[in-house]
């Protein structure tokens, strides 16, 4: 069809009259769901997993990426590779675990044997093939087209030919560098992870992710906690004084490529060197003696940006990287248009102490998961905004809160309860499915 | 060491347990719980979630008291969103087991099934749980309570915004 065609003008930016809005349809329609599983999630880069998941040769997990099942692993000399979890012979999966460390993977249908660099090892079969069967590789496991890492952070690419990751990432190398920084050795990946689904469209957990509008409203019975856990402490106005504050400090910024970040202030503690009462009094010494390091490390402007700073990132168009009260990376798999896999983990640095690795997973629990005080809360209105855009005839949803450019939002910046981290996901995503926007090399 | 309970004195106790979950008389629940009291449920993946330790393995749940409270009452409320409207459960407890004393008190063992119905949508939780239940000024209390749900996944169930 063509690219012009009317019926794809789904996002609507119209400058004079302030208004930015997207139709429906985008959350719902299966036609339009077809066309991102093959210009979205076939041409962008998608998260895939952390190198810290794979500490020893051999360690593999299996994760589905854009409706494609693969084998993320470290094989036997140390690199990481990724490959489709498909018995090259009639089909059937190699790995049937969702983690674990292999020498190999043997298909369980005909007994085919793949080492972990994916080399066809043995077919098993007693006679019946020509020696010259797998000259060319062919029915060795199918690598992926393209793994390729910022910072310990693998993505993959179904296309060939797509731009490089470091290109792809663009701002968000510096956003992702903030998390990585706060670590002396390295960021990793905590034991567990939350696995859910959410019965609404990718694109409203994407929203939803780094929304600084919906905090109050949404939020209400978390902060409640907050306050009654801060009583009586020398934090007990800090909820009240932050929140009437919330829209004078930090900022939404476009980081380019559809990519943003919503840097704001809410004093719910940060694991990286935040002290709040509620904590306990042991862990006063240990946080500030972070914030030093992190001072002595970056300077002072670098150090506190780290520190004090919530960051909520989303990389185009399915990761979100959440620097809040504790960190968490959290992938997308769209399965429908109206249903979502979520899975999220839990990162930290390395050389973390007990103690603060312990307040960390504390932190994290709180609010964040499928069981925490926040997360929920937002499913449950991802759910509704759903169910209403499949039953209503209202046609638009309404993005326009700072609406306040003229041509191009992807790299500009805004108050934190603006929408124009979403002007500028949604000026991406009708870039790339318009076809505008290759994201291929020249 | 303290007398052990009998199977029938935790059977009665962890009926009642449930009587206030399904009834939603939360802060009744919470009551039910010691000042140094843990409500816990394990991530469906977490390798040994019997002994797993929430200060180093990401929990679904790891609550002390000022938790088991906040949960109580936050879910009272018409702000907590994701149980707006109200679900329906119902907790079914059986192959309720006696396994030792801990802690002061009688470990217990007992298998579950929590049915949870919001709106349309009815979906279940099963598993198996351990208490540790302690008597403190006569009445029995929970000191340790730990879920350990017969999932992969919360895929089916989508989230877990009910007390198991």
């Amino acid at each position: 069809m063509a690219l012009e065609d009317p019926q794809w003008a789904l996002v609507q930016a119209d400058p004079e009259k302030r208004s930015f809005r997207v139709h429906r349809s985008a959350y719902k329609s299966q036609e339009i769901f077809e066309r991102e599983k093959a210009l979205i999630f076939g041409k962008c880069w998608l998260y895939l997993g952390h190198g810290s998941e794979l500490n020893k040769k051999g360690d593999f997990v299996t994760r589905r990426v854009g409706g494609r099942d693969i084998i993320f692993i470290r094989d036997k000399s140390g690199e990481i590779g990724a490959f489709f979890n498909t018995c090259t012979h009639r089909g059937a999966k190699v790995c049937r675990e969702r983690n674990g460390n292999a020498r190999n993977f043997s298909c369980p249908y005909h007994g085919w044997v793949f080492s972990s660099e994916g080399k066809l090892v043995t077919t098993n079969a007693n006679g019946g093939y020509g020696e010259d069967l797998n000259a060319d590789g062919h029915l060795d496991l199918r690598r992926v087209p393209r793994l390729e890492n910022y910072r310990n952070f693998y993505f993959i690419n179904y296309n060939p030919n797509a731009i490089s990751l470091h290109d792809y990432l663009a701002g968000a190398r510096d956003a992702i560098d903030a998390v990585c920084d706060q670590a002396e050795t390295e960021q990793v990946i905590l034991s567990g992870e939350h696995s859910y689904s959410i019965r609404a469209n990718y694109k409203l957990l994407v929203e939803n992710s780094y929304d600084g509008y919906h905090l109050v409203s949404v939020h209400a019975s978390y902060f409640d906690h907050l306050r009654d856990q801060f009583a009586g402490t020398p934090a007990a106005s800090m909820i009240d004084d932050t929140i009437a504050s919330y829209n004078t400090r930090g900022a939404a910024r476009g980081l380019g490529m559809g990519h943003a970040v919503l840097d704001s202030y809410v004093p719910t503690g940060r694991p990286v060197a935040q002290w709040l009462p509620s904590m306990g009094a042991h862990l006063k010494a240990p946080i500030e003696a972070r914030r030093a390091q992190l001072i002595a490390r970056y300077g002072e402007e670098r150090a506190d940006y780290i520190a004090d700073t919530q960051k909520n990132l989303v990389i185009f168009p399915n990761l979100v990287i959440n620097d809040i009260m504790s960190i968490t990376v959290r992938y997308i798999e769209p399965e429908a248009p109206d249903f979502i896999k979520v899975t999220a983990w839990a990162m930290g640095p390395a050389e973390e102490s007990e103690e603060l690795r312990a307040m960390r997973l504390d932190q994290f629990v709180s609010f964040l998961g499928p069981a925490g005080f926040g997360s929920p809360d937002d499913i449950e209105m991802l759910e509704i905004c759903q169910d209403a855009a499949q039953h209503t005839p209202v046609e638009w949803s309404e993005l326009s809160k700072g609406m306040d450019w003229t041509d191009d939002p992807r790299t500009l910046s805004s108050a934190p309860d603006n929408e124009l981290q979403m002007q500028a996901y949604w000026t991406q995503w009708d870039r790339v499915i318009r076809g505008i926007e290759k994201l291929e090399r020249e | 060491m303290a007398e052990l309970l009998s199977r029938t004195e935790a059977e009665d106790f962890l009926y009642r347990e449930a009587e206030l979950l399904d009834e939603w008389r939360l802060p009744e629940w919470a009551e039910l719980y010691t000042e140094d009291a843990t409500y816990e449920v394990t991530s469906p993946t977490t390798a040994d979630p019997v002994n797993a330790d929430p200060d180093r393995t990401l929990f679904l749940i790891s609550d002390r008291i000022d938790r088991i409270r906040g949960r109580a009452n936050r879910l009272m409320k018409k702000s907590a969103h994701a149980e707006y409207p109200r679900s329906k459960t119902r907790h079914l407890v059986t192959n309720v087991r006696v396994i030792g004393g801990a802690e002061g008190g009688t470990r217990i063992r007992s298998n579950f099934a929590v049915f949870r119905t919001k709106e349309d949508t009815t979906s279940v939780f099963m598993g198996e749980v351990y208490h540790i239940l302690v008597r403190e000024a006569g009445e029995l209390r929970i000191r340790r309570k730990r879920a350990i749900l017969d999932l992969n996944s919360l895929y089916n169930q989508g989230r877990l915004t009910i007390i198991l």
